[in-house]
């Protein structure tokens, strides 16, 4: 056993120490850990850790195969998204104990606080004291056994796994049911308890989901359905409003769709390059495009050779073979691509020569594994095509497969959480992202993925949090899945979002790029991309505008789960249709549409590096435009 | 106790010191920072004294705060606001002391010399600055405006702060910045003079206040806690004999109680509670 001394080692060196033990396979002891947070998070190797005293937030968080024992007490999130392990806590747990666990056993000698096991998957979390309100909210799979009492609101919007409670239930939460307990399922718990040698004697209530609010009951009719392009038409009484009207007259409830905003705001077509350009075919040899992404904290960045990503989009909302077309033509154009919700696919790995993995609230497919595999780690807030809900995923393509990436049951009309568990204030923000760099070694860069409302505020906190860049959505980005009245009335537009995160990075003295903001919502083509940047982006990404070079039709029914084009469907019989190979090159090859775009505009305006188009290039042809931007209405140089 | 949780707010700190005190004179704690102004604020604070009627029996800078003695009969409120146009207020009350000041926790209790003040009970708060400024005036705690003793900190955010506060304002009550916490300090100062118990003003402010929200009230004998009914954000607790400390971390706790494993307790969400003590 080797022993290491939090009263001389930091918590980051202690688990880089612990990392390297762990590979030689040594049992480690940690003494004075004096509540510190991260112990152990990121420690994939099956070794014993002894904490000699109270451990902070994340004790074991983000681990794989290790048994950890912490004699006193624990903070918030112990255990976070174990793979597989034991935790053992001698004394009281804090609030979200075994969040998002995906097959381990947490056990707690003592009470734990609030929200214990949300959204956890697999596993097991015993509690031999008393647990606080809301324990299993949002709970997608495993068990949760609670020796003593529990508080109110018991299994609070749990979807799948079992509550066991030996000591009385306070209240039940909402769609949370008793029912009645196998002998089966007596034995199981009776022979976790004596495995882990803890004395019971006593009965167990068993509460699952009543299974209410797990699908929608009323399936929404196909009448007539109209793409954006007619949503767009202008009027309000037009053939899109009919059919939403018809449809509600059917269901009585709003209208869950995909896609962007299908009306007219202020956007980048209302603004426009204030000098003469004079295209030049070889423009893209003559000035420089490529950067780097996400070195402000001295991770390894993302490079690019023009400033341009996919936008995040989830394999779930998105089939296999179109994940691995962005893939394939974000390596062909040297970009980076994004998982976004649900997880990592292997292939798509593979395929992306750069890939950045998201964090969403529900955890799907989230995983320390596959954290070591990406390129960069980026933490969901929200997203402009629905800020403030959580991801959805309707139960047409919620495939055994898939669910079984993302640890849920298959077939539910899946509803993430609209915030994430353990991240409610800027001060745990702080907290998580530590988490993330302890569990990838400081090595991989930060980013946030923001929805476009209260753009200031959020920018300045991401900027005080540390992120290495933000990618920040307007009013018009897309989605797979969201109710109309969010798509389309919630938030500002990309034009605003812009102007306001650098009106907030001036405010708090940042330098131009410090934190590079990447734009997205509606970025069509290279010229919104040139003007994205010359109104103070870093970079810009684009989501619609490649699945639409993929093949997309504009349908607007993302959710439907039956896509014609193979694009937007987990249904093997519709995602024949995608040709990856094919598909990947159209995408390819409008990206680098999209260089020989960016090159000209920087070439013609006199400069040689994309990132000196500026403000001054521009003009607005608006007066709205003109108020959102406070470009000059008239060009009169 | 502060920096041990320094990670959650390096940017400023602050303490609320319930001292010895008298019935007879108040303590005022001014900010006057250390430039050029502060003589200034000085002589203006003493003539809006004079003003008032109120006797100035000892004066002092410490940092950038200026510590007054005074004797002041007739009602505090008016009183207190007055000084409060007079110069940046932090604090009033027969006992209670804010300092507050950008730096950490080591930082300013050098520049304040706290380890020596001695006393019953008391607040401190790390603030993490998102916005532009790091400003002495908007760190915690937050004194309850107009009124003598009473100091609050405070972890969440109000989201009903503008209908609270345009009622507050209604019915005459002042306040000197945006911050929500002085929101829930005035609030909850104003049941307390309407003759509510602590107990009583805290279980109306889990009623009335909207959001996400852990805070700590002190007055003159009693400090209070109030966690919000979701319970988003953190408060431990350990209770001995002697004494109840409240934090966001155990860290904090555990230096109260170096090397012993500590029974805590998480004070479960929509709840409330109090102690008192008289020195
Ligand atoms: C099918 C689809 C799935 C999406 N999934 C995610 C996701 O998992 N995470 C995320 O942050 N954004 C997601 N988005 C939003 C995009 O990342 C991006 O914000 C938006 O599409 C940008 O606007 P654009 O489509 O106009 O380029 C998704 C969008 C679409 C169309």
């Amino acid at each position: 056993m080797v022993t290491l001394d939090l009263a001389h080692l930091s918590v980051r060196e202690a688990n880089r120490r612990l990392r390297e033990l762990g590979a030689a396979g040594d049992d480690v002891e940690i003494l004075n850990p004096d509540a510190k947070h991260h112990i152990g998070v990121g420690l994939v190797h099956p070794i014993t850790v002894k904490v000699r005293g109270s451990a902070g937030y994340f004790c074991a968080g983000l681990t794989h195969g290790a048994r950890f024992e912490i004699d006193s007490n624990v903070g918030w999130g112990v255990g976070d998204n174990i793979y597989d392990g034991t935790v053992i806590v001698g004394g009281n747990a804090g609030a979200v104990a075994g969040v998002a666990i995906r097959g381990a056993e947490v056990i707690i000698k003592g009470n734990m606080g609030s929200r214990a096991g949300q959204v956890m998957k697999a596993g097991t979390l015993l509690c031999c004291g008393n647990a606080s309100f809301m324990a299993g909210t949002m709970m997608y799979g495993g068990r949760i056994v609670i020796l003593g009492r529990s508080g109110e609101r018991l299994g609070e919007d749990m979807t799948g796994g079992e509550i066991f409670v030996a000591g009385g239930i306070d209240s039940l939460g909402t769609d949370a049911v008793e029912t009645d307990i196998s002998k089966t399922e007596t034995d199981s718990i009776l022979e976790f308890l004596e495995r882990h040698k803890i004395p019971f004697q006593g009965h167990f209530s068993k509460v699952v989901n009543a299974g209410a609010k797990l699908r929608y009951t009323t399936p929404e009719p196909t009448l007539r359905n109209q793409p954006t392009t007619v949503a767009m038409a202008g009027g309000f009484w037009n053939a899109k409003t009919q059919e939403d009207i018809e449809v509600k007259a059917v269901t009585g409830r709003y209208r869950v769709r995909g896609y962007g905003t299908s009306r007219a705001i202020p956007h980048f077509n209302d603004i426009a390059f204030r000098r003469d350009i004079l295209p030049d075919e070889g423009a893209v040899s003559k000035v420089n495009l490529a950067m780097e992404l996400g070195s402000r904290s001295g991770a390894k960045p993302l490079s690019l050779s023009m400033p341009v990503l996919i936008a995040p989009m989830s394999y779930g909302a998105l089939s296999r073979s179109t994940k691995l077309a962005l893939g394939i033509a974000s390596r062909l154009s040297r970009i980076a691509e994004n998982t976004g919700e649900g997880g990592m696919i292997q292939e798509e790995r593979d395929e992306a020569g750069q890939l950045i993995f998201q964090c969403l609230s529900g955890r799907l497919g989230w995983n320390v594994r596959d954290m070591q595999k990406a390129d960069a780690i980026e933490i969901y807030i929200s997203q402009g095509a629905k800020p403030g809900l959580g991801g959805q995923l309707m139960a047409s393509k919620v495939t055994p497969e898939l669910a079984s990436i993302r640890g849920i049951p298959p077939g539910i009309d899946l509803r993430s959480p609209s915030r994430h568990p353990d991240v409610l204030g800027a001060d745990d923000l702080v907290i998580k992202i530590e988490e993330f760099r302890e569990a990838t070694g400081y090595a991989k860069p930060i980013s946030v993925k923001l929805g476009a409302g209260r753009v200031k505020d959020d920018i300045k906190i991401a900027f005080k949090d540390g992120f290495d860049f933000v990618e920040l959505d307007g009013l018009q980005g897309s989605t797979g899945a969201a109710s109309a009245e969010v798509i389309e009335h919630v938030g500002i537009p990309t034009l605003a979002a812009i102007v306001e995160a650098i009106d907030a990075l001036r405010e708090v003295g940042a330098r131009k790029n410090e934190m590079p903001i990447v734009l997205m919502g509606g970025i069509k083509d290279g010229v919104d991309a040139a003007k994205a940047i010359a109104l103070g982006a870093g970079a810009v990404a684009v989501g619609t505008a490649a699945l639409i070079a993929g093949g997309c039709i504009s349908c607007m029914r993302c959710q439907a789960g039956y896509c014609v084009t193979g694009i937007a469907t987990q249904n093997p019989e519709h995602e024949k249709r995608f040709r990856t190979d094919v598909e990947a090159h159209n995408i390819h090859r409008f990206l680098e549409s999209m260089r020989w775009q960016l090159a000209a505009i920087v070439h013609g305006l006199g400069k040689t590096d994309v990132h000196q188009l500026c403000r001054d290039d521009l003009v607005a042809l608006t007066p709205e435009a003109a108020a959102i931007t406070g470009l000059p209405y008239e060009a009169r140089s | 106790m502060l920096d041990g949780c320094q990670h959650r707010g390096p940017d400023s700190t602050g303490f609320a010191l319930y001292g010895a005190g008298d019935a007879e004179t108040y303590r005022l704690r001014f900010y006057v920072g250390t430039g050029p102004l502060a003589e200034k604020s000085v002589q203006r604070i003493g003539d809006v004294l004079a003003r008032e009627g109120a006797q100035l029996l000892s004066g002092e800078r410490v940092g950038g705060s200026y510590a007054a003695s005074v004797r002041h009969k007739g009602p505090v409120q008016k009183f207190a606001y007055a000084m409060e146009h007079a110069a940046k207020l932090f604090s009033l009350g027969h006992r209670l002391e804010i300092v507050k000041d950008e730096g950490t926790a080591h930082e300013v209790d050098e520049r304040y010399h706290l380890g020596k003040v001695e006393g019953s009970h008391g607040l401190g708060h790390v603030r993490l600055a998102t916005e532009s400024a790091v400003k002495p005036e908007a760190a915690h705690p937050f004194w309850a405006t107009g009124f003598s003793d009473i100091a609050i900190v405070h972890n969440g955010q109000i989201t009903n702060y503008w209908k609270w506060r345009r009622r507050l304002e209604k019915l005459g009550f002042e306040f000197r910045t945006d911050n929500d916490s002085e929101l829930i300090a005035v609030y909850l100062a104003k049941k307390l003079s309407g003759g509510a118990s602590l107990r009583q003003a805290l279980s109306d402010s889990i009623e009335d206040m909207d959001g996400t929200f852990s805070f700590l009230v002190s007055t003159e004998t009693e400090i209070g806690y109030a966690k919000d009914r979701l319970a988003a954000k953190p408060m431990v607790m350990v209770e001995t004999d002697d004494l109840v400390a409240i934090a966001s971390e155990e860290v904090s706790l555990n230096r109260l109680f170096p090397g012993q494993a500590l029974s805590t307790r998480e004070p479960l969400p929509g709840t409330i509670g109090t102690w008192s003590r008289s020195i």
